[in-house]
């Protein structure tokens, strides 16, 4: 029987601006599934927008070439293959004014099977 | 990932008549998940905000992989178990900093007449190696303790290593001892869920050379862990602590080719019991960062054993 496993990588964390997940290791894993939830956005906030990275050793990151746009209290996936053996993403976060201040509360499950 | 064996113990453990449990990290997580508290408040909030408890680095199957070595494995196969934080730590007094920490914890209960209670494990760590030079001293400790309750008390007994505090070398071992704590002072000035002894790897005053409100040093002198000469080089070491259930006092203790004593009648502080959690059996190992720098401890594998009021006759007749 194959393994699975989802690990909660970032739990209710408030983002602003660009920020990254937690890095996690995976390559045991075959197929991987990103589901992100957005909360408690704030006035102005438009969304996070995420992009899939992958690393040879957890330090130096590549874009995978998957994103997604997660609008405000809403929640999105992506599915994943031939990720190597370490994945994060790299989020930013979207606002009608372009300022810095939008904020969102980010939970990040990375659901795993090999 | 498919099973492929049952573990075979190496030379390294030397368990207790009875094998509670043997994880194999090759065989997948095995039931160690992340520490995390009870969301049990409103919008599903945790019960207890004393920290930020939600923050810890979450634990993953790891094949220790290095930006210029390669990927070391494990002791016995590919895969351990690792326990790494997120880039962040507070001072040594203060209270845990938001993702200092990454904890594993399995959630097992007491088995029939079980009269002691061993914990092992094959362990290595290592600094992020995201900077030239030796990241030696950038991690602040790590260490296990196993959470119990009988039915009279709950209790915590566990070794810490202290790396180093701050950025000093301490390279010593202390064990979990008893409070006299009131609950305020146990969480920080509130009130709080935990009882003053209750989860003393966050919890009870910290003091500048690494010590805690619940800690005592082992006797002794400070005892340097293989880290090897490099962030990317790992080397696997035991670590096992054995417990009385029922006098509820530290049975032995080593580390490495180290065997610690403790004085006679040590023991955690011994708390009242908690709700729905008679026989509880969890251990936890833990890590934490102390500074800007993520690290990392690597378990493989763990073995849960135990003795019996029956094991222990049979001894005594030998």
């Amino acid at each position: 029987m194959k393994q699975f496993y989802t690990a909660v990588t970032d739990l209710r964390r408030r983002v602003t601006g660009g920020f990254t997940t937690f890095p996690y290791e995976a390559g045991w894993a075959d197929e991987a599934t990103y589901f992100v939830t957005i909360e408690e956005s704030s006035a102005g906030a438009l969304g996070v927008q995420l992009a899939v990275q992958i690393s040879a050793d957890g330090i130096r990151w590549h874009d995978e070439g998957t994103t997604m746009t997660v609008a405000p209290d809403s929640a999105e996936f992506v599915r994943l293959t031939h990720f190597g053996g370490f994945l994060r993403l790299a989020g930013s976060m979207e606002s009608a004014d372009g300022g810095p201040d939008a904020s969102a509360v980010v939970t990040v499950r990375l659901a795993l099977k090999g | 990932m498919t099973s492929t064996s049952l573990l075979t113990l190496p030379g390294q453990f030397s368990p207790l008549p009875r094998i509670l449990v043997a994880d194999d990290f090759d065989l997948g997580m095995n039931g160690w998940m992340d520490l995390r508290p009870n969301f049990v408040d409103e919008g599903f909030a945790a019960h207890s905000r004393e920290l930020d408890f939600e923050s810890w680095g979450s634990v993953m199957l790891s094949s220790a992989t290095f930006p210029f070595s390669g990927t070391h494995g494990s002791a016995s196969g590919t895969y351990s178990l690792r326990l790494a934080t997120r880039s962040e730590a507070a001072g040594a007094t203060e209270r845990p900093a938001s993702g200092s920490m990454s904890l594993a914890i399995k959630r097992l209960s007491r088995p029939p007449r079980a009269t002691r209670l061993k914990v092992e494990a094959l362990i290595a760590y290592t600094t992020e190696q995201d900077r030239p030079g030796l990241g030696v001293d950038a991690m602040r400790a790590f260490g296990l303790f196993v959470d119990l309750q009988d039915g009279e008390h709950r209790y915590m007994p566990g070794v810490r290593y202290v790396n180093a505090v701050d950025g000093a070398r301490v390279r010593r071992w202390q064990y979990y001892t008893a409070t006299a704590a009131s609950a305020s002072e146990w969480n920080y000035g509130q009130p709080g869920w935990h009882q003053p002894g209750v989860d003393p790897q966050w919890f009870g005053e910290r003091h500048a050379d690494g010590s805690t409100a619940a800690t005592a040093w082992f006797e002794g002198r400070p005892q340097q862990l293989i880290y090897n000469e490099t962030d990317d080089k790992i080397n696997w070491m035991p670590l096992a602590m054995e417990v009385d259930l029922v006098a509820r006092t530290y049975t032995s203790f080593s580390a490495g080719d180290q065997e610690y004593s403790f004085p006679p009648e040590s023991r955690p502080t011994l708390a009242p019991t908690y709700d729905n959690i008679g026989g509880l059996v969890n251990p936890v190992f833990f890590v934490e960062t102390d500074g800007d720098r993520r690290v990392s401890l690597y378990l493989d594998s763990v073995v849960v054993s135990y003795a019996t009021t029956d094991d222990d006759r049979a001894e005594e007749s030998r």
